[in-house]
């Protein structure tokens, strides 16, 4: 037996009815009667706890479910809903063991404690059985989502392949949700640690590319750069962009999606990139995910064309550690931002990923406020990482 | 002691050759780097032009595919507006998918009612119920401000307010956004109103290329309204003509059914009544005819002459009366036709035959332009023969000394046409519709002269009729006559 998916997808407007309509249709195409796992991606508006209701209501009691809402979502019909949803259930070989787990108020601890706390009810029930992967949902609006990162690795081990992504809303930075089992919790992270006989490849790329002369931060705590060059931070951005604070202020959306700075990664193809969130008063830059002290950085530049060709690399990655053995289900953890840049264009993604991994593989997802994948380069020992503006693309198989 | 001195001096001479040599070196190694440097700023200068330039192209694209969207947006909106009818379906039109391409996410549209002297909310979304009460209470206080903006046909906006009315301040707060945009929605008839659209969206401030969709938007849902209320009145005209001609028709049908139930009782009145004159006419005649004979003796030329009047003047009486219950006859269908197949070429020569001393006397020349056997129907002889007898009597009747009559045929498809002409006195226009109705005589002095009945054309329609044919006249005073009538070949 190997693992078997049914997949549902609905671009009901109505959330009661769109969830009805994809779990039957999930229900449908799963040849199997045994639910061992419900994945469910919704939009925005359709986040609505009748959805899950709905969903539970429809499933085995034992049948966890685990996801997320987001700004868009991406379906196995390679197409990208603004307004829709999808729902993925899974029935896996008796050899393949998994074990989900939830953590709620992640803002009233650290976000670091957050992580370890997830991380020991994740390795819960693999006491004796070996780990080989973990998925993680998280909420868009974590502090320090490096930190919740370094947390989760300090129980997983640090070396230890995790793939995710955070919850997003409509670029707003208003509020995010994940779901877990019958509820829809805000300020929460959920996930899922596999492990038996199954094969797993991750690919992340971004497809940015570096600009100008390489700096130096030179004062920084955790996802706040008080210095660059022992010059304020916001500098960089003021001699780029010939722009005061003020005015950088009004195009910080724009800014964070299409010039990041990008953290040097020795032997690494690709430089490790943190979108700005905000700019305070003394001029500090307050990024997504940390920049560590001493770090070199630079600005970086994005485009269509290096975007979608940074999709094909990731799916390349993917394929290329599976060896030909067959890809059972593709899970897309792709940046917002990505989204915001390619706009009409953002299918063609899902396009490119179905032609690399194979036109009838099974593909789910969801757009992202950052995302989590390991480093290829041996210096890094594959430790996951925080990343922004790119697209994790996670291949399991059996 | 002088070779340690030379030595020490050569070794001194080799070390300060060396020290020039690396000097030299780091100068030269300083000059790269100082050029490496200086390359690398340039590239960095360079690397700060890139990125102005792409964010300038990054914003030009954005609002390109802005402006693609709304127009798209727009096009579908209008297309959907204008195929709709019904003034609350043209609103439904506006939906949330539409507006979130034209970038906004609340709208409310209003239209002042003024029989009730109120604004009507015609459509809201993003508002809840509870929402747009506070809105309309709003509108209620400052519904003279409105009504101005909505008669000056003008858009406001977040970016260009007017400030003549003062009240634009308020708007983002009483409805709860931070850019919005009012046009004012005026069908040439009917209730005008306003459009308001609106959004929270901090990033994307509206400009005057969204006031100018959204004009156009007002503009065209005025355009839509305008049509739905125009066919909203054409439909309710055309129910009520509908309903006006279906009430006229049940009258006109009433009518006639009374019309044909007189029409009935005049006929069998008519019938009667000559049955009972018939009867003393006879008699009349008779005894006439006994007295003229001299039976009862000898009279006085006096008597004679006057018993000679009651004689002839019994005539005509008994033809008139024979002449009307034909009519009745015909006209109740009464009368059968006893058809047979008819040569009409005979029956003219028959006909003129009959009448050729009348027509001696005035010295009329009778032509019959008919071939052998062309025309032929199936008709009744008897009475085909009265049409003749009447048609042709009135022309000789009608007709100066000298004069011509022709009869001529001709076929069509499904029957025969025959024309009756004469070179007579003409009918008067105004005379020529009355002719065929039954007493109706012409006002001429050959009439005045000429005694008749006034029954024989009438008799004659009645005939033709009968026979599924037709019968008019075109004649022009002084220059003749031209009777026809058609006969279906069937019968």
């Amino acid at each position: 037996m190997s693992i078997n998916t049914g997949i549902g997808i609905s671009k009901n407007r109505d959330a009661l009815q769109a969830a009805g309509e994809a779990i039957h249709q999930a229900r449908m195409n799963l040849l199997s009667d045994k639910i061992d796992l419900a994945l469910v991606f919704t939009s925005n508006d359709l986040a609505h706890s009748t959805v899950l209701k709905t969903i539970r209501n429809s499933l085995p009691e034992e049948t966890p479910i685990c996801g997320a809402a987001s700004l868009a979502i991406i379906t196995n019909e390679e197409e990208v809903l603004k307004h829709g949803m999808i729902v993925v259930l899974f029935s896996f070989p008796e050899t393949i063991y998994f074990n989900p787990a939830f953590i709620e108020n992640i803002s009233m601890k650290t976000p670091f404690s957050a992580g370890e706390e997830l991380g020991d009810k994740l390795s819960f029930g693999f006491k004796n059985i070996r780990r080989d992967f973990g998925v993680i949902f998280s909420d868009g609006l974590i502090r320090d989502a490096s930190a919740f990162l370094s947390g989760l690795q300090g129980k997983l081990g640090s070396s230890f392949p995790l793939a995710g992504g955070c919850a997003s809303d409509n670029l707003k930075l208003h509020k995010t949700y994940i779901y877990y089992d019958n509820s829809m919790p805000s300020d929460s992270a959920c996930g899922l640690i596999f492990g038996g006989k199954l094969n797993f490849g991750i690919g992340i790329k971004h497809g940015w590319k570096p600009l100008g002369k390489m700096r130096l931060i030179t004062n920084s705590n955790a996802n706040v750069v008080y210095e660059i060059d022992n010059q304020p931070a916001a500098k960089i951005y003021e001699e780029y962009f010939s722009l005061n604070l003020n005015q950088l202020r009004k195009e910080l959306k724009r800014i964070s999606i299409l010039y990041p700075i990008g953290i040097f990664l020795e032997g690494e193809d690709e430089y490790l990139l943190r979108n700005l969130l905000a700019i305070d008063e003394s001029g500090a830059l307050i990024f997504q995910g940390s920049v560590p002290q001493e770090s070199s950085i630079r600005l970086m530049i994005g485009s269509k064309e290096s975007c979608l060709d940074a999709t094909r690399q990731a799916a390349e990655e993917v394929k290329k550690i599976f060896l030909g053995r067959n890809i059972n289900f593709v899970l897309i953890f792709n940046s917002a931002s990505r989204y915001t840049l390619l706009r009409r264009e953002a299918e063609k993604e899902v396009h490119i990923i179905k032609e690399v991994l194979g036109k009838n593989t099974p593909v789910a997802g969801f757009y992202t406020f950052g995302e989590q994948a390991p480093l290829k380069s041996i210096n890094y020992q594959g430790k996951s990482y925080f990343h922004n503006q790119s697209i994790t693309i996670l291949g399991i198989g059996d | 002691m002088l070779t340690i001195t030379i030595f020490c001096f050569s070794g001194l001479v080799i070390v300060a050759i060396l020290l020039v040599y690396k000097m030299e070196r780091i100068r030269e190694q300083k000059s790269f780097i100082d050029k490496l440097k200086k390359s690398l700023d340039e590239m960095d200068e360079q690397a700060k032009l890139i990125v102005r330039t792409d964010m300038e192209l990054n914003k030009a694209q954005e609002e390109l595919d802005k402006k693609i969207r709304s127009l798209f947006a727009l096009q579908g909106l209008s297309r959907a507006m204008m195929t709709s009818l019904e003034e609350n379906q043209i609103f439904r039109m506006l939906t949330a998918e539409h507006l979130q391409e034209l970038g906004f996410e609340n709208v409310a549209a209003f239209l002042w009612n003024s029989k009730e002297r109120k604004f009507d909310s015609h459509i809201n979304i993003g508002y809840s119920d509870e929402e747009i009460e506070p809105i309309k209470s709003y509108l209620e206080e400052n519904k003279e401000k409105y009504l101005n903006l909505i008669k000056s046909n003008k858009t406001i906006s977040s970016i260009s307010q007017t400030g003549e009315g003062g009240f634009e301040e308020k708007i983002p707060v009483i409805f709860k956004v931070t850019h919005f945009i009012i046009s004012s929605v005026s069908p040439k008839e009917g209730d005008s109103g306003f459009l308001f659209v609106g959004t929270n969206d901090t990033d994307t401030a509206i400009n005057e290329g969204d006031e100018e969709l959204i004009t156009i938007l007002a503009n065209q849902l005025a355009q839509a309204l305008e049509n739905a209320r125009l066919f909203d009145k054409t439909w309710k005209a055309q129910q009520s003509l509908e309903e006006k001609v279906t009430e006229r028709t049940h009258e006109l049908t009433s009518a006639l059914k009374e019309l044909q139930i007189v029409s009935r009782r005049k006929n069998d009145f008519i019938s009667s009544v000559s049955h009972e004159l018939r009867t003393p006419l006879t008699s009349i005649k008779g005894y006439a005819a006994i007295l003229l004979a001299g039976k009862l003796g000898d009279l006085p030329p006096e008597i004679r002459q006057r018993l000679d009047k009651i004689n002839k003047h019994s005539d005509e009486l008994v033809h008139m009366v024979n002449d009307l219950l034909d009519i009745a006859r015909i006209e109740s269908g009464r009368q059968l036709m006893k058809k047979e197949e008819l040569n009409l070429k005979q029956i003219a020569e028959k006909i003129g035959d009959l009448l050729g001393v009348q027509m001696k006397d005035k010295d009329i020349a009778f032509t019959i332009n008919i071939s052998g056997e062309a025309c032929s129907v199936s008709a009744d002889r008897q009475q085909i023969e009265r049409v003749f007898i009447n048609i042709i009597g009135n022309a000789i009747k009608f007709t100066p000394k000298n004069g011509k009559i022709a009869v001529s045929c001709q076929e069509y498809k499904d029957g025969i046409q025959i024309d009756i002409s004469d070179t007579g006195y003409g009918i008067p226009e105004n005379a020529l519709e009355g002719i065929f109705e039954e007493f109706y005589r012409v006002d001429n002095p050959i009439n005045d002269e000429v005694k008749g009945t006034g029954l024989g054309l009438a008799l004659v329609k009645h005939i033709v009729e009968a026979h599924g044919g037709k019968i008019w006249v075109k004649s022009k005073l002084g220059s003749g006559s031209t009777f026809s009538l058609t006969l279906p070949r069937t019968g």
